[in-house]
């Protein structure tokens, strides 16, 4: 009895030790359904429902089970599953974590995949393609494309006396809009920017720093580029509009926003296509983002695209996953998917069909518009391991200046030197 | 009393032993001992220590979690922690919230507890909305608070303005984000400190008390003579098991404020989770570390609490 | 004792004798009330909003501020929200995994937590100081761990304990320190008498346990039970990472399926959560009646 515990002590470590061991996991190699973790709800689930339905009917043999995973938890339970050894066949994964997913020994390489006759990978969008290659490698298949625009209240605009958006715009017309539409007395702003600091803070000022003709990296990504006179001026529209206008809404819970257009509160949002479908009580118009005159920028905008990602279970797996893949992401599939959801095409070709525009813009208006808007994507957000850590450094610099904490230029300073920090120090962990 | 006793104990040399006490247990207590919390510390074991050993090895590795190569780096995690700027704010973010929600909810729990032990009408539905809070998701929780709470929209606010108060911007505030988030976890915790308080409430014989009122002694004077010792393991009780969960504060951080406005909510735990999942570095053994410096924190603190607690808790036997 | 008592406290409460020149102010309820319901409508407010927004439509649903007085009431929420998923499976899930999960924590914890609380053995204190430390990790740093060791578990010793089982759901929670802490604390208030009474007549220690101290840990028991309902029936994370078949999901899991990354269907899951309520609700109202009751059969007079 007495030495018990010890020898307790003694099991668990052992325990320890041999579980490490076998951390690492086999990959399972009986050939039999493939499983898929995908986020689709509402219409993308039903549509998504009826395209795996119609494969599984056709390929008995390499059947597609998939497992709802909210896409915001997915990385917790696809990293843990890696480490166990349990991973999935496909996931579907945000674009800003293919740097990082790219590391995984498991995931699929697809360059000479997507290289193969009827593919056509020059059809998917150039942002897409961006982000689904990483160092050269093709780590994913692009699930979903979107960008960012500004979607406006018909209604308020009328009520106000302004004259709603054309598509030469420019951010001072913005600017003196959003003051016009901002009622104090009605609790009505002109506009509104999420403040939680994270990705979704950033990348709407990407968007404008690029318009500035400004660049966030410099072509090696190895310092920043951002402390520029583009990066000023993006900095200081959005403090005029949030410090001194006073016509910014700044949302810190990421959602309220969107209930807040809904309720006919905020004249303008720069936002994206997911939105459209929740706002039923407002009379909206959609519009491309504005653009800096004197600048090379245009009307540049910013896009999202996501991943599917194939994870080696086997050979036999990985080539039914690989058909799969290439067969849910061809044009009559992709076709389906988008007027079925909403969501924008992710193929050029699908865009050209003919009465695609048209039927799309019936079942969610202004969606022509984030569809013909696709082609103001000329770039992509750096690919890079490290670019999570840029990311919260940007956001705490936007935020801090938008609460009026400091002046845009010294923000601009003090975030350049610390993303150089990190982009340093990052190549060795 | 206990205090007395083991004076009195300690008084007489002659006599170590008290009657009918052994001095050593006997082999068969010991093997009673054993066998009743063999079932339940070999899950805990299993499931709770071993992985606590694993992250400790976790934190001595750069780990990130994509890539199979976890080299082990000895200190460097912990020198890291050293020379983040977050984490001290975190620290004190994490410090200053525990110094106000578990005094705050104990506070609110004991009130209403006392409030809720009596027969009167509707009790059991005052009782149930008491636990109710408890049974609501954290996300609806947190929906709830930052619509009271909105600088534009709220309640607050409107109630501020008519008394005169000037508007608050509450959860966009760096200095008052924080203090928000203590009210909502107030709230969102009241019901396990009324449950806790009512179930240690019901346990005071009611002659007790009333023996204390034929004696003359008022309201109050029973409560702070009588019923509080006697609820004193059920307060420490509440002090530690708050405490750890107030250290270890995540969710409502999580759901509301992501840490923000410029890390004025950073905690402890939801730092962590940034570095390891939430897209910061995806620095898990970093992550690790920092569990390992609040794991030692939190120890630190229920050792006090216990401490203190063999002091001033009176236990009925 | 109970007899007594209830007669004095139902209606007014009892004064002290009357002080000449005093007024009472007679209310026809007692005073408690006024301090209760306002605290109760302060407790209950956001469920009644929860409650609110599961009746409405999306047009006066996705509104900020929210709408408390809809125009247009919409019902069919529930019944979209059952057929968007297999819920009566997700519930019969959640249910098996709770009350398993409850039953195994109330006997390992209650025999764990008493013989801290009474017996003396060798490594008492350093097991016990052990398993607090299991509370002082968040569990996003020990889930890696846990599922790897329960896909071991899966693999090596009993399948229905393994990742894609109901059973991965319930062993790693069926007793935790925290089960085994407050009943400890709770062992440690009884009068000892008793027990010592009954091991000098020569009970052994079980029936002692289970004769004398477990129908005096009524409410403490209830109140265990009560609490690990709660915890499990709303974990989130771990049969997140834990379960990858849609027909061993558990509600909060069905639940999150109404909340994608870009676009949530608020109607929809607050129906869902109001639904997933009642079971918790109905849990806490039958284990606080039967505080009252088992309290005051404890009979205990005196110290």
């Amino acid at each position: 009895m007495k030495g018990h515990w010890l020898s307790a002590v003694a099991a668990s470590a052992l325990l320890v030790c041999g579980l490490a061991a076998c951390g690492t996991g086999t990959p399972n190699s009986t050939a039999g359904g493939l499983q898929i973790w995908e986020g689709y709800t509402g219409a993308e689930g039903k549509a998504f429902a009826h395209l795996l339905a119609e494969w599984n009917a056709k390929h008995p043999a390499e059947k597609v089970t998939s497992l709802y995973v909210d896409n915001d938890d997915s990385l917790p339970k696809l990293l843990t599953a890696v480490k166990g050894g349990s991973q999935p066949d496909i996931a579907y994964v945000y674009g800003s974590w293919a740097p990082n997913v790219a590391q995984i020994p498991e995931v699929v390489n697809l360059t000479k995949v997507v290289q193969r006759p009827g593919v056509d990978w020059s059809d998917f969008w150039v942002g897409e393609r961006d982000v689904a290659t990483v160092n050269g490698k093709v780590i994913g298949i692009p699930a979903l494309v979107d960008n960012l625009a500004v979607v406006y209240n018909k209604t308020l605009f009328a009520a106000a006396g302004l004259q709603p958006p054309g598509p030469n715009w420019t951010w001072d017309q913005f600017i003196a809009d959003a003051k016009v539409l901002t009622v104090p007395a009605k609790k009505q702003f002109g506009t509104a920017y999420v403040t939680p600091g994270s990705e979704d803070t950033v990348w709407h000022w990407e968007a404008l720093l690029w318009e500035a003709g400004g660049e966030i990296l410099n072509a090696s990504n190895t310092k920043a580029a951002f402390d520029s006179p583009a990066g000023l001026q993006s900095l200081d529209t959005l403090r005029t509009m949030a410090v001194t206008d006073k016509s910014m809404y700044l949302d810190p819970t990421d959602s309220e926003y969107a209930n807040l257009f809904n309720s006919g509160k905020i004249g303008m949002l720069v936002t994206g296509p997911w939105d459209l479908s929740g706002f039923p009580a407002v009379k909206y118009g959609v519009q491309i983002m504005p653009s800096y005159p004197g600048t090379n920028g245009g009307h540049q905008t910013i896009s999202g695209p996501d991943n599917w990602v194939i994870f080696n279970n086997g050979s036999k797996r990985v080539a039914a996953a690989e058909s799969f893949l290439l067969w849910l992401t061809a044009t009559p599939q992709a076709t389906y998917f988008s007027l079925h959801t909403g969501d924008l095409p992710i193929r050029q070709s699908v865009e050209n069909s003919p009465g695609f525009e048209q039927k799309m813009d019936q079942a969610l208006p202004g969606v022509d518009t984030f569809i013909t808007n696709l082609g103001n994507v000329k770039q992509a957000r750096p690919q890079l391991p490290t670019y999570p850590k840029v990311s919260t450094i940007l956001g705490q610099m936007i935020v801090s200046v938008l609460l009026g904490k400091t002046q845009p230029q010294a923000a601009l300073a003090s975030a350049a030197q610390q993303v150089n920090q990190a982009l340093a120090s990052g190549s060795s962990s | 009393m206990a205090v007395r006793a083991v004076l009195e104990r300690r008084a007489q040399p002659g006599r170590r032993r008290q009657p009918g006490r052994p001095a050593r247990p006997k082999a068969r207590e010991q093997a009673a001992g054993w066998a009743f919390v063999t079932p339940a510390v070999v899950l805990i074991m299993l499931f709770g220590v071993v992985p606590i050993v694993w992250s400790a090895v976790m934190s001595f590795q750069r780990n990130n979690l994509f890539s199979p190569n976890t080299p082990f780096v000895g200190l460097a995690n912990y020198r890291q922690m050293l020379h983040d700027p977050v984490i001290a704010q975190a620290i004190g973010h994490t410090i200053v919230y525990t110094a106000l929600f578990v005094p705050g909810t104990m506070l609110v729990g004991i009130f209403l507890a006392v409030a809720m032990n009596r027969k009167i009408r509707f009790i059991s539905v005052y009782r149930t909305a008491a636990y109710a809070t408890m049974a609501i998701s954290t996300i609806s929780e947190a929906l709830v608070f930052i619509w009271l709470f909105d600088p534009s929209y709220g309640i607050v606010n409107y109630l501020f303005h008519l008394v005169g108060i000037p508007q608050q911007q509450f959860l966009s505030s760096t200095s008052e984000a924080l203090y928000v988030i203590v009210i909502m976890t107030i709230w969102g915790w009241t019901g396990f400190a009324v449950v806790v308080y009512l179930a240690a409430l019901q346990g005071i014989p009611q002659a007790l008390t009333e023996a204390a009122a034929i004696d003359g002694a008022g309201r109050w004077a029973t409560f702070r003579r009588i019923t509080l010792p006697l609820l004193s393991p059920a307060s420490l009780f509440l002090v530690v098991w708050l405490t750890i969960n107030a250290l270890q504060l995540f969710d409502e951080v999580y759901l509301s404020t992501q840490g923000g406005p410029l890390n004025s909510t950073t905690v402890l735990v939801y730092y962590l989770y940034q570095q390891a999942f939430g897209g910061a570095n995806f620095n898990f053994g970093y992550a690790s570390a920092i569990a390992y410096f609040l794991f030692v924190i939190i120890i630190v603190f229920t050792a006090i609490q216990f401490r203190v607690g063999r002091r001033l808790v009176h236990y009925r036997s | 004792m109970a007899a007594p008592i209830t007669a004095a406290t139902t209606a007014a409460p009892v004064t002290p004798a009357a002080l000449p020149g005093r007024h009472r102010v007679r209310l026809p309820f007692s005073p408690w009330h006024l301090v209760l319901v306002p605290a109760t409508i302060v407790l209950i407010f956001p469920f009644f909003w929860l409650v609110i927004t599961s009746i409405e439509t999306p047009a006066e649903a996705l509104r900020f501020p929210p709408i408390l007085t809809p125009h247009h009431l919409d019902f069919s929420n529930y019944t979209q929200a059952l057929q968007a998923a297999p819920f009566g499976r997700f519930f019969i899930n959640s249910a098996v995994v709770a009350v398993t999960t409850v039953v195994a924590n109330v006997v390992m914890c209650s025999l764990a937590g008493y013989a801290f609380a009474r017996y003396r053995f060798l490594g008492r204190g350093l097991l016990f100081a052990l398993m607090m430390t299991t509370l002082m990790v968040p569990f996003q740093v020990t889930m890696i761990p846990q599922y790897i060791i329960t896909k071991w578990l899966g693999i090596y010793v009993v399948g229905e304990f393994g990742l894609n089982h109901i059973g991965a759901l319930i062993v790693p929670n069926a007793a935790t320190a925290f089960g085994v802490f407050f009943l400890r604390q709770f062992f440690r208030t009884l009068p000892i008498e008793y027990e010592e009474a009954a091991r000098v007549d020569g009970a052994n220690r079980l029936v002692v346990f289970w004769r004398i101290v477990l129908p005096l840990a009524g409410p403490a028991l209830s109140t265990l039970a009560a609490l690990t309902f709660l915890d499990s029936w709303n974990n989130f994370l771990w049969p997140l990472i834990a379960v990858n078949q849609t027909n061993q999901m558990t509600l909060p899991l069905g639940l999150a399926t109404f909340q994608s990354a870009h676009s949530t269907e608020w109607t929809l899951l607050m129906a869902g959560n109001v639904m997933s309520l009642i079971p918790i609700m109905i849990v806490f109202f039958a284990a606080q009646r039967y505080f009252v009751r088992s309290a005051a059969a404890t009979g205990l007079t005196g110290i």
